[in-house]
């Protein structure tokens, strides 16, 4: 361990002392990064900052409310950079001297054509060659005029809504007073009608009372009448009846004494009492008369006498009847919902990740340029390393101490490793503080995939030194590898530009699966945990490397000997 | 400065042990035998100089022995232990010099130092000690704070040494370290080593430069095609395979065929005249120094202007050449 520290040691302060190398390593990947950051930020349409905004003309012909809300929308697109003209031959010339890929135009009567419900139309200058700043400018009027009309729907719905809720109020204060009229409509028939059947009830009453009264008048008249004439005729019958009841009382007597004759007359038969015939027997006094003779007043009936009075039919005032009420229909007023909107959608686009839908460039490129310079670095680094030792015969110098080449070898490998993790991290923070890239949810994450490349680097670099047998052949054969690595693996643009091949064939680089893990970190902003399986694949790649590096180093010193 | 305190202990040897051994050695790239069956020693004390054309297997020696190449065949050991099995015992025990500069450009001197002084167990004050010493031994103590990449070649070639004598090694091996440097710094490189070797240490000393290594060595092995062609103390060679004293001679016009009749001591080198449109050069075998006058006379004496003449003493370069050839390597 004493002798990897010295060895490592000695190979900071040679890279210390190498300022061109040190330039590589730091100054140069910025230089790149910042060049080609701002060069390629339009794959991403511009940065956030704004920083990389195209220039775009911008012709106000109509002056009305739209061209004014596409202006101010225009000024705060970070896509681009808004740039007023005064007509359209001002930014047709911008177009055609090349300072502008387009510039758009809203003609004169625009807004009014849209009120009065007519198509029409803006005019987009534009520049063919400049594809990508077309394309973006024109997805961006398409957001802007997707926004537009969302404004213009969500206010026209506003207005609606503010105008129904007035219809209904008015509609509320309109059946409120329809009930209250209604009421008292029907409380005024009501009465009305009591009005009416109290009348007809007061008459009937009037009439049936007198007819009663003359009713009453002619019985107690006719009673008079019959009483009357009772007594008199009861006065009649005892004058009649008086002569009768001293004749019966003569006879009553008669009787008594035959029969107690008789009934000497059966005692002194003595037994032929039985002999004697049954004397004739008195009829019986009929009781009534009894009664009559016994003084009883009596009954005389009548029979009755049935008057009948007949009036004549009374005509009460014919009072029409009232008329019904009409019936009123139900006064609850209801608006129809509101219409449905036109049909018409926009696109609410979610990142998944939950982070911004806009991606800034250097989010991309930084680490993009800075795996391809730290690929480029090992290679110089481990190679040229490992040549230069050999031309200067410190290589041979050292494996002649009590120094094994292993120990060598790792030395270099293990300085290379940390200058390159270090070289990663500066770039890093450098990426964030100039370009405030993001360093995902948990920034420590980024150390994964890091350790992950810098190592498959290192141990490829071993690779490259082994097959180079010299400095001239180093570049050729590096470059070759590292370009083809980092260009198939999506350091310098998004692996989704290329084909569906390509892109399987870049899963045979590490650079791919750094830079998998690297957007995964900083672009979908997901947590340290994805990074593990791209990094174990990396540390994978760089055991593979390592081995077949050492492998290739040792046949390569058993020629040289 | 104690040294004592800041260099690892290293078991020291008495002079005259042993330390690198080389024993039929064979290594092979492919087709080709880059050692065939080397064998040499190299004692305690002792400073071995490897000389041998371009290809003739001076580094891939160096590398068995650094532990950086495996023999094919035959054994080497570094202080009695086997450097393809018991590398790591030996690699404690040496100090290497790489031919190239082995040192890191954009480190200052003292920065290498102390680096290669941690790999090789120093810590912390004992390191800057250590580098703070084998500076000194270089020459470049005011220099040390200096970038390596603003130094001269010299200073470089002195670094390149400081750094592998930080441990005051029992073994040290040097692969032509004095390439493309000054006389001044050269000599400083070589005092350094004469230093290693009278505290003890072995050192096998590889160069191209002949002269020095006449200077500098005890004993030379000159290898030629992976194999052994010489060795010995460079006096012994030189007596036996050089040349002998030769005196070249630079005339306007070419010298006739029997020009040095008459001059014993004096024989002309077959075919070693050879001319130009407006000088001609002659060799010449001397039996001893005081022979060139007379030769010089006759050349004037003849009839040619004599412009300039160099008298040629034996040496390393004689043995080398005479022993590997004229003939080009890859």
């Amino acid at each position: 361990m004493r002798l990897l520290l010295v060895l490592l040691r000695k190979d900071l302060r040679l890279l210390w002392r190498d300022r061109a190398g040190l330039v590589f390593l730091t100054i140069a990947p910025i230089v790149v990064i910042t060049v080609a950051g701002f060069s390629l930020a339009t794959l991403y349409g511009a940065s956030p900052s704004g920083q990389t905004a195209y220039d775009f003309p911008f012709v106000d012909e109509d002056h009305s409310q739209l061209s004014e809300a596409i202006r101010r929308r225009l000024e705060y697109d970070s896509v681009v950079h808004f740039h007023a003209v005064v007509d359209r031959a001002g930014a047709q010339r911008l177009v055609q001297d090349k300072r502008a890929g387009a510039a758009l135009v809203v003609p004169r009567g625009t807004e009014a054509a849209l009120r009065a419900g007519h198509q029409t139309a803006l005019v987009l200058y534009t520049d063919p060659v400049k594809y990508l700043e077309r394309l973006n400018v024109e997805i961006g009027l398409l957001r802007l005029q997707s926004a537009l009309v969302s404004e213009q729907r969500a206010r026209l719905r506003e207005q609606f809504d503010a105008e129904r809720t007035q219809l209904q109020t008015q509609l509320r204060a309109l059946q409120a007073a329809a009930d209250a009229a209604h009421a008292r409509l029907e409380k005024a028939w009501a009465e009305a009608q009591m009005t009416r059947a109290a009348l007809i009830s007061t008459m009937r009453s009037r009439l049936e009372r007198a007819q009663q009264e003359t009713v009453s008048r002619i019985s107690r008249q006719a009673a008079a009448v019959s009483a009357a004439t009772t007594a008199d005729i009861r006065r009649q019958m005892e004058d009649v009846i008086r002569p009768s009841r001293a004749y019966f009382a003569s006879l009553t007597a008669t009787r008594a004494a035959f029969e107690s004759w008789l009934g000497d007359l059966q005692r002194l038969a003595g037994s032929h009492a039985a002999d004697i015939p049954p004397p004739p027997r008195f009829p019986e006094v009929p009781e009534a008369v009894s009664e009559l003779l016994g003084g009883a007043q009596p009954a005389l009936h009548f029979p009755d006498l049935q008057l009948q009075v007949d009036f004549p039919a009374i005509a009460l005032p014919d009072l029409a009847p009232l008329p019904e009420l009409p019936e009123l229909p139900s006064m609850t007023i209801a608006l129809p919902p509101p219409p449905p909107p036109a049909a018409a959608f926009t696109i609410d686009e979610v990142n998944l990740s939950g982070g911004a839908v806009t991606v800034n460039t250097f989010d991309q490129n930084v680490p993009g340029f800075s795996v391809t310079f730290l690929l480029l670095g090992m290679l110089l680094g481990v190679s040229l390393g490992l040549l230069d030792e050999r031309d200067w015969g410190t290589f041979d110098r050292i494996r002649a101490m009590p120094v094994t080449a292993a120990q060598v070898l790792i030395g270099k490998l293990l300085s290379r490793f940390v200058v390159g993790v270090v070289q990663m991290v500066a770039l890093f923070v450098v990426g964030w503080l100039a370009f405030g890239i993001s360093l995902g949810p948990q920034p420590w994450g980024l150390l994964l995939p890091t350790v992950g490349i810098v190592f498959a680097g290192t141990a490829l670099g071993l690779i490259v030194a082994a097959l180079a047998t010299s400095r001239e052949a180093v570049l050729p054969v590096g470059s070759m590898v590292i370009v083809t690595m980092a260009a198939v693996g999506g350091c310098w643009w998004p692996i989704d530009l290329e084909p569906q091949w390509m892109r399987t064939v870049a899963l045979a680089f590490p650079t791919t699966w750094a830079m998998d893990a690297f957007n995964d970190l900083m672009i979908r902003r997901r947590p340290a945990m994805v990074a593990l399986l791209p990094t174990a694949i990396l540390l994978a790649y760089g055991v593979v490397y390592l081995t077949t590096g050492v492998l290739l180093f040792r046949r390569q010193l058993r020629h040289r000997a | 400065m104690v040294i004592a305190a800041v260099v690892p202990a290293q078991p020291r040897t008495g002079r005259g042990d042993i330390l690198i051994r080389a024993d039929r050695l064979r290594v092979r790239f492919g087709e080709r035998w880059a050692l065939d069956d080397l064998s040499f020693t190299v004692s305690a004390g002792e400073v071995v100089g490897i000389l041998g054309p371009n290809g003739a297997g001076k580094t891939t020696t160096l590398f068995v022995l650094a532990t950086l190449l495996r023999p094919t065949a035959g054994t080497a050991t570094v202080a009695g232990h086997r450097v393809d099995t018991e590398a790591a015992a030996v690699r404690r025990l040496l100090g290497v010099v790489p031919q190239a500069l082995a040192v890191y450009p954009t480190l200052t001197a003292a920065e290498n130092a102390r680096f290669f002084a941690r790999l090789l167990g120093f810590r912390g004050r004992a390191a800057q000690a250590a580098a703070a010493q084998a500076l000194a031994g270089v020459g470049l103590s005011e220099r040390g704070d200096e970038i390596v990449s603003t130094f001269s070649g010299g200073m470089q070639r002195r670094l390149n040494l400081a750094c592998g004598i930080l441990h005051t090694p029992r073994v040290l091996l040097l692969d032509e370290p004095t390439v493309g440097v000054d006389p001044q710094s050269r000599q400083h490189i070589l005092a350094a080593v004469r230093t290693q070797a009278a505290a003890g240490a072995a050192v096998l000393y590889s160069t191209h430069y002949l002269e020095e290594a006449e200077r500098l060595c005890d004993r030379v092995v000159l290898i030629d095609h992976g194999r052994v062609v010489a060795a010995g103390p460079p006096a012994m060679l030189i007596r036996e395979h050089g040349r002998g004293l030769r005196l070249q001679v630079i005339t306007r016009a070419p010298l006739p065929c029997d020009w040095l009749d008459g001059i014993a001591g004096a024989h002309i080198i077959a075919g070693a005249q050879e001319g130009a449109t407006d000088a001609v050069v002659a060799q010449v075998a001397l039996d001893a120094p005081t022979v060139a006058p007379r030769v010089l006379e006759r050349a004037t004496t003849v009839g040619s202007d004599v412009l300039e003449f160099h008298l040629h003493r034996p040496d390393l370069q004689d043995v080398f050449m005479t022993l590997t050839g004229g003939e080009l390597r890859d």
